[in-house]
């Protein structure tokens, strides 16, 4: 027992050194502050139950001290009591001294803000002791498993990151940057397939790919926004509601053009295009957002009648005409597929997937040859509405310039009636 | 402004309109699906010079139309056709020309009925009758294609809608038939871009069909 004694004396002697040092415990950070706290506060209850073992004995000894017969046996043991609880007594002094700096005696450290919401076990006057360790284990576990998911969440992120938006990765990576001169090493004696891919490889600029539609599609308009520049266009754009008479909504158009429309692509910055609109005059006004501003990478597009005006002409609204309500699903289709199989390519081919319907109101279905047909869902008679896209990545596009009337002897502008495409499918 | 066709009943040769052709053709509108909104009223007035002192009648047009549309209810429209003149005018106009006594209203006409939709489609069917009796002279109709402003553009569908008007008119074995007429606008100075005054023109036009049919008819009368 007083091996054991000696040893329960000696090993908080040992840790004393540790924790005596520990008055720049200050500077750690809360929740090693409570650990330590903690750990102390379990001592000094260890050496407080020593303390009233060694009174005990003390006490016993007295006792048999008192009895007859009795030899030097009990002063020894009042001898060692007494250095042992001695000994105790200065051990939880010591501890004691530990943990008011470390302020759980007092409430120092409650007046402190940075203490993450963590509180430091407090003893209260009457000997209670607040410990809060429950939070101090709630928030140990909080935060392990806040570690992990942060990290997992950013394992996802640049997973995703890499997936979605590859070009971000071209400073870091130089893949894209890579392949591009290999690709214009093979060019003649390719297929029309990849020669086109070689074409559109120099696409990877937002500029890149208008320039080049621009050739392609002549006289269909492209303009491009900010954001809110755009809302703020929507609104101002005539209606046909407002339209009172034919010089005056022109006049109207001249000025409010002169004063909102920036003009062709120059004018903003390529960094914050977040809207482009296709203008085709008197078919179509299509709106595509691209997220980020400034990428290639388009998120959201919808069709309107040019004629429209307001607030809900954007990326995510609809037309009042059911005509471009069909198109506006059906192209938000062909944008997730385009994404899907070439997605650095998707912004060339849904533009020029979308300029083939500037001959929306001239060419006939596909499969029943005529231009209006009965649609039974919203009955209304609408023209061919649906244009295929599965393939149209896969045909060869010319670079040509495209005219309306050209259109036809390419061969390859296919549309169907919303009834027509699903009996095709 | 959407496009609009105005399109004009022709009864067959010896036959004249009557409400019962109306009726059907109302009917018609509804077996394509039209669904039925509300009415319209438009009028045509016809102009004649006051003439005071012994002035060249020639020098004042014969054939001085006014309109007035119901989509512009601020709006008057004049139209000369022999000298190929549209006009917009502010609806304040009217008293004018009553203070100014230089004109004279002559006949006036109403168009009137109802109005349906039909998907991005308007239709409009109505009677033709004086302003100051219930006799039908005549059976209108509007087609309008909203989402589009150009005529040119939108030439191949108003024809197919067309087609498919007369074939689901014609399956009810009436009388008559409905045409169109299109005015050369360009004579006009008006643009492929639509507003009310080529409305005004193809109401005149109509006028113009009407009237000569009318007059055919008395001929054959007499």
């Amino acid at each position: 027992m007083q091996q054991q004694q000696s040893q329960a004396v000696a090993i908080p002697n040992e840790r004393q050194p540790e924790t005596g040092g520990s008055g720049g415990s200050m500077a750690e950070a809360p929740p090693k502050q409570v650990a330590l706290a903690m750990d102390r506060l379990a001592q000094a209850a260890r050496l407080i139950a020593d303390i009233r073992l060694g009174a005990d004995r003390l006490l016993e000894a007295l006792f048999v001290s008192a009895q007859p017969h009795q030899s030097n046996k009990p002063l020894h043991l009042f001898m060692k009591e007494d250095t042992s609880i001695r000994q105790h007594l200065q051990d939880l002094r010591s501890i004691g001294r530990q943990l008011e700096d470390s302020g759980v005696l007092n409430e120092s450290l409650r007046l402190r803000s940075n203490s993450w919401g963590l509180h430091m076990p407090l003893v209260c006057p009457d000997g209670a002791v607040v410990a809060y360790a429950w939070k101090r284990q709630l928030a140990g576990q909080a935060g392990a498993s806040a570690v992990d998911r942060t990290r997992l969440a950013l394992k996802a992120f640049t997973d995703q990151k890499r997936r979605f938006f590859p070009h971000l990765d071209d400073g870091l990576c130089g893949q894209t940057t890579g392949t591009e001169p290999i690709l214009k090493k093979h060019c003649g004696s390719q297929l029309s397939i990849v020669s086109q891919q070689e074409e559109l490889s120099d696409c990877t600029t937002l500029s890149e790919v208008l320039r080049r539609l621009e050739k392609e599609v002549p006289n269909i308009k492209i303009s491009t926004y900010q954001r809110l520049d755009w809302l703020k266009r929507a609104s101002l754009l005539p209606s046909s509601a407002n339209e009172n008479s034919n010089e005056s909504s022109k006049e109207h158009n001249f000025h409010s053009s002169n004063k909102i429309r920036p003009g062709p692509m120059c004018a903003v910055a390529a960094d914050k295009v977040a809207i482009i609109e296709l203008l085709s005059s008197s078919v179509f006004r299509v709106i595509v957002s691209l997220h980020p501003a400034g990428s290639i990478d388009p998120d959201a597009v919808a069709f309107f009648s040019p004629d429209e005006g307001g607030s809900y002409v954007h990326a995510r609204g609809l037309s009042v005409y059911h005509v471009f309500r069909h198109i506006t699903e059906h192209a938000t289709m062909a944008l997730q597929y385009f994404i899907g199989i070439r997605s650095e390519k998707a912004l060339y081919f849904l533009l020029r997937w979308i300029c083939s319907y500037q001959t929306l109101f001239t060419t006939v279905c596909s499969k029943c040859k005529r231009l209006l047909s009965m649609d039974r869902q919203s009955a209304s008679l609408l023209p061919p509405v649906h244009r295929p896209y599965q393939q149209f990545s896969a045909i060869k596009i010319s670079t040509q310039p495209i005219s309306s009337s050209n259109d036809q002897s390419l061969n390859i502008t296919r549309a169907y009636h919303v009834g027509c495409f699903s009996e095709e499918v | 402004m959407p496009l609009k066709w105005v399109l004009q009943w022709q009864p067959n040769a010896g036959t004249t309109v009557n409400s019962q052709i109306l009726n059907e053709v109302s009917q018609c509108v509804e077996t394509i699906n039209g669904v039925k909104e509300g009415r319209w009223k438009a009028t045509l007035t016809f102009y004649k010079p006051m003439i005071r002192e012994q002035a060249v009648p020639t020098d004042y047009p014969r054939d001085f139309l006014g309109i007035s549309l119901p989509e512009q209810p601020n709006k008057y429209y004049f139209i000369i056709r022999g000298q190929r003149i549209v006009l917009e005018a502010d609806s304040s106009i009217q008293t004018i020309m009553e203070k100014l006594q230089s004109y004279k209203s002559r006949v006036a006409l109403i168009f009137e009925g109802f109005q349906y939709q039909l998907g991005d489609f308007q239709l409009r069917v109505g009677k033709v009758v004086p302003s100051h009796s219930e006799n039908l002279r005549g059976i209108v109709m509007e087609v309008e294609y909203l989402p589009i402003s150009s005529l040119d553009k939108s030439r191949q569908i108003m024809e197919e809608f067309l087609d498919i008007w007369q074939e689901a008119v014609s399956k009810r074995s009436l009388p008559g038939h409905f045409t169109h007429i299109e005015p050369n606008f360009a004579e006009y100075g008006l643009s492929d871009h639509y507003s009310s005054q080529h409305t005004a023109v193809q109401y005149a036009t109509v006028m113009a069909q009407l009237i000569a049919s009318v007059q055919t008819v008395q001929s054959v009368r007499n």
